[in-house]
């Protein structure tokens, strides 16, 4: 992820003096090895807590699998790192009370990665939920799936651990209901199912949801191409949202859809207030502007874009919908297997 | 036949849908074999009845510990039109310096191109003059492994699918969007042969080739059962997709009528593209690789339903042949080696397919489809 997605966002920081990067840590050092290439200067090491006791840093990013996100914020921040941790923070609500509790301990910025808070879309939708442009809204849906095909390193992601963490519903979970949540309020989960086998991982997931504004639909996918957008309908207006473009958002008032003109921009530097805005179309100035809210976070001390406790209601969702959990029907399946299929599901061991 | 079996390249469409069937029939000795980790995500789920190796099917040695052990391997890789021979050659090699007795190769009916000759049977040989690539790479492949068939001791059984439709499948989807987006067309007025079969019964022929006791060497046409037309296909997903069948613009099989996206797609597959897009890929600047994909992706309709039909389709070149086929391939080889019928009836695979697409949300209203068709 760091050499995917960070790299160039923190090289930029670099040049521009915001940043240093002066740790790499990865349980391979070979794999950080690469991504040293373009950080000559940052030391590579093979253990978070080796890196820290180095004493240079005062920001970690927390890139790591899932599992070992919450150990390694808590971790980082009693070495008094300010952190940004990637979504979702971690596995339990208990774990994110761990990692708050460090933070407030310390005083210390912690911030969560959710970048489709930094996809211009994204923000102009709320912006008319907020300001109530599209009336009393009515209801949601939000769907978003197609065949897995990001190029991950491990199989962590893909591997059950009992606590929770792997699987569909923590990778793509936290971004739709983070930004739900965004939107419309903490839901209560009215029911959930998914499709993994006992000892697997979700690769399906649909949800029903009442959000303190209306009731909405979730449905998430890794092995089937989904109309990837959410649907927001209102009493003076229906929204269409491209959950995967960042700069593509549709409203419709009376005859048809219109894509609106989308120019919501972020800080672009640390000056209060900013002298440079940006208004991303890339995934990597996205990333851009969450590091800058970051830093703005430690050096002006304003709000980071996701707090840990916010961060927290997200995760708060994800537990609650798994003690909901049931098998997804499959109606296109053998009858017989359609049985073995609801004796093997993973609520059943 | 008792041992594990091993499926190389897992990850596809097929290769899912054989996974699970086997893991949902208690067969716990299944290995998915990948290139990349990112494949087992659509394995997962089924959790460590699977095991899982990766292993780049066009490089002999990392294969050979992945299929050791193996009673047989089922080669359903379908990469890129260049990586078919490589693989198919060093799928057999491997297979035999890990001592495995059977391989299943998945070829495809597309080898026939439309099917001209009434008299074309499960050992004619291929065409090796098509237009298309990856015609051209299975043919190449079939004559390898005919070759091959009385010199190695690992039993190759070859199957050769047409279409394959239904739940999850690729070449499915794209029929179903251009009926949700109005855009489809019917060449000849739909009345070529949709030489296809489902998901579900390939599998049920892979399972038959896995388990039999006897030598299933050999190469085998396999399809559903029923004499079906492009038409009677369309027709089968339109009602319940809203799609008004006296709407479908017919188009001549004469002469391919061309245009910029077709001449775009024939493009993009000859090999020298491939070069060129991983050149240009790692030079061009984010931002205009960005706003190229978009107009590539063209229009995005946001409405729920669209209500006007094209009248002059856009046509695909690999369609307008599909939908030339003049002839059914014969089935009866396979039928009669190892007395099968396929287990499913067109009407339901329909059925399942519908209520899959009521699932991912296609189907506008899912309550009424599935009254409909149960």
């Amino acid at each position: 992820m760091a050499q995917k997605l960070y790299r160039k966002p923190l090289q930029k920081l670099e040049q521009q003096g915001v940043l240093q990067v002066t740790a790499l840590v990865d349980r391979h050092a070979s794999h950080a090895g690469s991504l040293h290439t373009f950080f000559p200067h940052a030391v590579v090491y093979e253990d978070l807590r080796r890196a820290l006791e180095g004493g240079q840093s005062d920001l970690s990013l927390i890139l790591s699998p899932t599992q070992l996100h919450a150990e390694q914020s808590v971790l980082a921040l009693r070495y008094n790192n300010h952190v940004l941790c990637e979504k979702p923070m971690a596995v339990s609500v208990a774990q994110c009370d761990e990692v708050i509790s460090a933070a407030n301990e310390m005083g210390r910025v912690l911030a969560v990665g959710m970048i489709r808070r930094f996809f211009p879309a994204f923000a102009h939708l709320r912006e008319l939920v907020v300001s109530g442009e599209l009336g009393e809204i009515h209801s949601f849906s939000y769907r978003e799936g197609k065949v897995f095909d990001w190029d991950v390193k491990t199989l962590a992601g893909f591997t059950r651990h009992p606590e929770g963490g792997s699987g569909l519903f923590f990778d793509i979970g936290p971004h739709a209901l983070d930004y739900l949540i965004w939107l419309f309020g903490v839901p209560e989960v009215i029911s959930y199912a998914d499709d993994a086998l006992v000892g697997g991982v979700e690769g399906n997931v649909v949800m029903e949801l009442t959000s303190p504004v209306s009731p909405g639909s979730v449905q998430l996918s890794w092995d089937s191409p989904l109309r990837n957008e959410l649907r927001v309908i209102g009493s003076a207006g229906e929204a269409v949202l491209r959950i995967d473009e960042s700069d593509r958002l549709a409203l419709s008032k009376s005859a048809g859809f219109k894509e609106v003109a989308i120019d919501h921009a972020y800080p672009a530097d640390l000056h209060q207030p900013a002298r440079q805005r940006m208004s991303p179309r890339l995934y990597t100035e996205s990333l851009y502007c969450q590091l800058i809210q970051v830093a703005r976070a430690i050096q002006l001390g304003e709000p980071p874009a996701v707090s840990g406790e916010e961060a927290k209601e997200c995760v708060r969702v994800i537990e609650s919908a798994r003690r909901r959990a049931r098998p997804i029907d499959m109606p296109w399946l053998d009858c017989d297997e359609q049985e073995a299929y609801q004796a093997l599901h993973w609520t059943k061991a | 036949m008792i041992g594990t079996i091993t499926i190389v390249g897992a990850a596809g469409f097929v290769g899912r849908r054989l996974v699970e069937s086997l893991v949902l029939d208690d067969r716990t000795d299944v290995r998915a074999v990948v290139r990349a980790h990112r494949s087992l995500a659509g394995l997962a789920r089924l959790g460590p009845a699977v095991s899982v190796w990766l292993a780049d099917a066009e490089d002999r040695a990392s294969l050979v510990p992945a299929l050791q052990g193996s009673s047989v391997v089922v080669n359903l890789t379908n990469g890129p039109p260049a990586g078919i021979m490589p693989s198919t050659r060093s799928i057999l090699e491997a297979c035999v310096a890990a001592d495995v007795p059977r391989l299943i190769h998945i070829s495809s009916a597309v080898v026939y191109d439309e099917v001209l000759s009434p008299t074309l049977d499960d050992d004619s040989p291929p065409l090796t003059q098509h237009w298309m690539p990856y015609a051209k790479a299975k043919a190449s492949a079939e004559i390898w492994l005919r070759e091959q068939l009385a010199v190695v001791p690992c039993q190759i059984a070859v199957l050769r699918p047409g279409f394959v439709w239904g739940v999850r499948s690729p070449h499915t989807m794209s029929v179903i969007n251009s009926l949700l987006e109005k855009r489809a067309y019917l060449i000849r007025d739909g009345q070529g042969v949709f030489n296809s079969i489902y998901i579900d019964n390939l599998v049920a022929c892979i399972r038959t080739c896995i388990d039999h006791p006897d030598d299933v060497r050999g190469f085998y046409n396999v399809a559903d059962r029923e004499f079906v037309t492009w038409r009677d296909f369309y027709s089968a997903l339109a009602e319940p997709l809203g799609y008004d069948m006296s709407q479908m613009p017919s188009v001549s099989g004469d002469r391919f009528p061309w245009s910029v996206r077709a001449a775009l797609e024939y493009v993009q597959l000859l090999p020298v593209m491939n070069d060129l897009y991983y050149w240009l890929r790692g030079r061009l600047p984010d931002r205009v690789k960005s706003r190229m994909k978009k107009l590539l992706l063209g229009r995005y309709e946001y409405g729920r339903e669209v209500t006007s039909y094209v009248t002059q389709p856009t046509v695909d070149r690999e369609v307008w042949h599909l939908q030339k086929v003049v002839h059914k391939l014969p089935t009866t080889k396979f039928a009669g080696k190892f007395g099968f019928t396929p287990p499913l009836t067109f009407e339901e695979g329909i059925r399942r397919t519908v209520h899959w697409l009521a699932f991912l949300g296609s189907v506008p209203s899912p309550t009424t489809v599935l009254t409909q068709h149960e």
